[in-house]
């Protein structure tokens, strides 16, 4: 089976400083795939920094890979013919984490929905197709009367974000990349904006990369979930497991800095760092692990397979068979 | 503007006293109240949060205890004390000196409220200069280092452009700039909503570490209701303007009293179960549009016939505790 989008053995390295000298690597040697017939929706969490909008862009075609590929139907993307790109316009789309910045201030909100109506040909009439985006409206929890004919100035960050949704829906991708849709959204509206997009999945089959740094929308909207940790996967899998008993040290220490609404307080210890040498080739976090061990300082450790839907990158499962580098995508697949 | 009732003086042994605070924005179709009737007080070594959607004042009313409203807002009525100070009754000048020596502020997006080109030592410095005259090179040296040591960061960090710092250290230098003239009452707007969890946390235990340290009060604005449950002692919710709940953190998380308190804490996704993706229904309300009655009411699930008509008093319920809600 032709994966969807496959990104293999992708890195992305970006220079900086004085005369590009220093090179900073934003996503080290990764693959993924996506199935196009089990479509899924698949958190990707991580600080900032960590290399998850990175790997959004490189999804989107919007920046190329420094080393490996990223495919679209089996044909590397910028060896896609024009239909192929065309292709690739209609089925990957994309829902940014500003809605105030992916809008013409000139244009009506009308203009984002009504150019891809256009451009894909997703009408056979203008009637049709204005029929076609009032509906979509409708479908994202939106009045067409109290959407169509404003400007972007005239509709909160919500409604925009909602748009944005709406038009995912109007072009019916294969996959939505979803860059933090809702870190500057208001938490009232956070769940319309999550539940609609969990929608799309569950009513039309559409698979969802869900990028953020919140751990409990992510719990909520993906079915697996993949945590990477400065430009690596630290743990994968299914996503109940990996948030109730996280494996990876990392993960751990994300969940517990979560502030709970609780009448409990158990937020408030700190963890003494500890300060140690670690090689160039050692294990990325094991400058803050509470658990490293000797070896975690000068190797770095594979994805170990601790169960059929789950991996860390971690030397505490050495126990457990290594994933071949690569194959991420066998533990975020459930039978 | 009306008279406002003489003022008792002094704060009853509160750090802080607001009362009655109003601000107003000018607006075509007549002034909007983005702060209405707000009164609290603050304890000594209090953790005060003050949470609310955005819109709901509770930045500008942290903006307004610091005289810092700028047209076309102003402050139309109300008091502010600080201990027995009157802030309304001070000269301009009187405030400003008040400013970070009396009450300092962290304030929202450390990244963007530092000069990008000054290091962090003469940033520290300039407040310093400006509030208790100059020091001399090796003093300024060493109050530099001691404010950065009590943050968690290092003496050679003071060398460094905000550029070069993250931003949680960023928020820390913004922190120690906060703290170095000593103030009794620290204002945090949303301190850590541009960081992660993991440096969230440290960031806002060195807050609470330096909160101790001083004895000063804090008030803690934001949204996220567990941010609040974490930290704060007791927690004031904000609606279209108005304080409408303070309780203690314990009680306001196990029985909030009014309905919307109630959904802003389930709209927080939980970690334990799915299917608690939980928004609040409607839109806040426009403040140049007030519905009658209680504003919340046609959010409300358990809005009856007077909530739309009658707009609820803000009523005392027990020691550090108001509601303003007819169903409480």
């Amino acid at each position: 089976m032709t994966p969807l989008i496959e990104l293999r053995d992708v890195t992305k390295t970006f220079s900086g400083g004085v005369l590009g000298r220093e090179r900073k690597v934003a996503l080290e040697r990764f693959s993924f795939t996506i199935d196009p017939d089990r479509p899924r929706v698949t958190a990707v969490v991580g600080e900032s920094g960590s290399g998850k909008t990175t790997l959004a862009r490189l999804l989107l075609g919007l920046i190329q890979p420094t080393e490996g590929q990223v495919r679209f139907n089996g044909r590397a993307l910028p060896a896609l013919s024009a239909a192929g790109r065309r292709d690739f316009r209609h089925h990957v789309q994309a829902i940014f984490q500003d809605p105030y910045e992916v809008y013409n201030p000139f244009y009506r909100v009308d203009h984002v929905l009504a150019t891809p109506v256009r451009k894909f040909r997703l009408a056979r009439s203008k009637a049709a197709g204005h029929a076609l985006i009032e509906d979509a409206l409708r479908a994202v929890g939106l009045q067409p009367e109290e959407i169509l004919g404003r400007f972007p100035h005239q509709l909160s960050g919500g409604q925009r974000q909602r748009i944005m949704v709406a038009r995912a829906l109007l072009l019916r991708p294969r996959l939505i990349v979803a860059d933090e849709p809702v870190s500057m959204v208001d938490a009232s509206l956070r769940a319309t904006i999550l539940g609609s997009l969990r929608k799309l999945h569950e009513e039309l089959g559409i698979s969802i990369l869900y990028i953020t740094h919140d751990l409990a929308t992510a719990y909520q909207v993906a079915d697996s979930i993949l945590v990477l940790y400065r430009a690596a996967v630290a743990e994968a899998g299914d996503v109940e497991p990996v948030v109730k008993a996280p494996q990876h040290p990392y993960t751990q220490l994300l969940i517990g800095s979560i502030p709970r609404v609780s009448t409990v307080r158990d937020w408030a210890t700190e963890q003494p760092r500890a300060e140690r040498d670690v090689s160039a080739t050692g294990c990325k976090f094991a400058d803050r692990c509470p658990s490293a061990m000797p070896r975690c300082l000068t190797a770095t450790p594979p994805l170990f397979q601790t169960a059929p839907n789950r991996a860390a990158a971690c030397f505490l499962y050495a126990d457990a068979p290594a994933l071949p580098a690569g194959q991420v995508a066998t533990v975020l697949m459930s039978a | 503007m009306d008279a406002p009732p003489p003022p008792t003086p002094g704060t009853n042994g509160a750090v802080l006293r607001v009362d009655g605070l109003r601000v107003a924005y000018d607006h075509a179709r007549g002034a909007v109240h983005a702060v209405d009737d707000v009164s609290f007080s603050l304890r000594p070594h209090e953790r005060f949060g003050l949470a609310g959607e955005s819109g709901s004042g509770k930045s500008t009313m942290a903006l307004a205890i610091l005289r810092m409203i700028k047209p076309p807002g102003r402050i139309e009525g109300g008091e502010v004390w600080l201990e027995d100070i009157s802030l309304s009754q001070l000269a301009p000048e009187a405030m400003r000196r008040l400013r970070l020596a009396g009450i300092a502020m962290v304030p929202q997006g450390s990244m963007n409220s530092l000069n990008p080109v000054l290091r962090i030592r003469d940033q520290i410095g300039d407040a310093l200069a400006d509030h208790g005259g100059k020091l001399a090179r090796r003093e300024l040296a060493a109050r530099v280092g001691s404010l950065l040591g009590q943050v968690g960061l290092a003496p050679e960090m003071g060398g460094k452009y905000p550029h070069e710092l993250s931003g949680g250290m960023k928020q820390r230098a913004c922190i120690a700039i906060a703290i170095c003239l000593r103030p009794k009452v620290i204002i945090a707007d949303e301190p850590t909503s541009a960081l992660d969890v993991v440096v969230q946390r440290q960031v806002m235990q060195t807050l609470g570490r330096v909160q101790a340290d001083l004895g000063a009060a804090v008030i803690l604005v934001g949204h996220d209701m567990g941010l609040m449950a974490q930290f704060v002692d007791r927690l004031g919710i904000m609606y279209a303007g108005r304080l409408v709940e303070v309780a203690p953190i314990h009680d306001i998380i196990a029985a909030p009293r009014h309905p919307y308190t109630r959904l802003l804490i389930d709209s927080l996704p939980s970690l334990e179960h799915k299917g608690g993706l939980r928004g609040i229904p409607g839109l806040a309300p426009l403040l140049r549009d007030l519905p009658p009655g209680c504003a919340f009411h046609p959010r409300c699930p358990a809005a009856e016939a007077r909530c739309r008509v009658e707009k609820p008093a803000v009523r005392p319920m027990g020691p550090g505790a108001t509601v303003a809600c007819h169903l409480a």
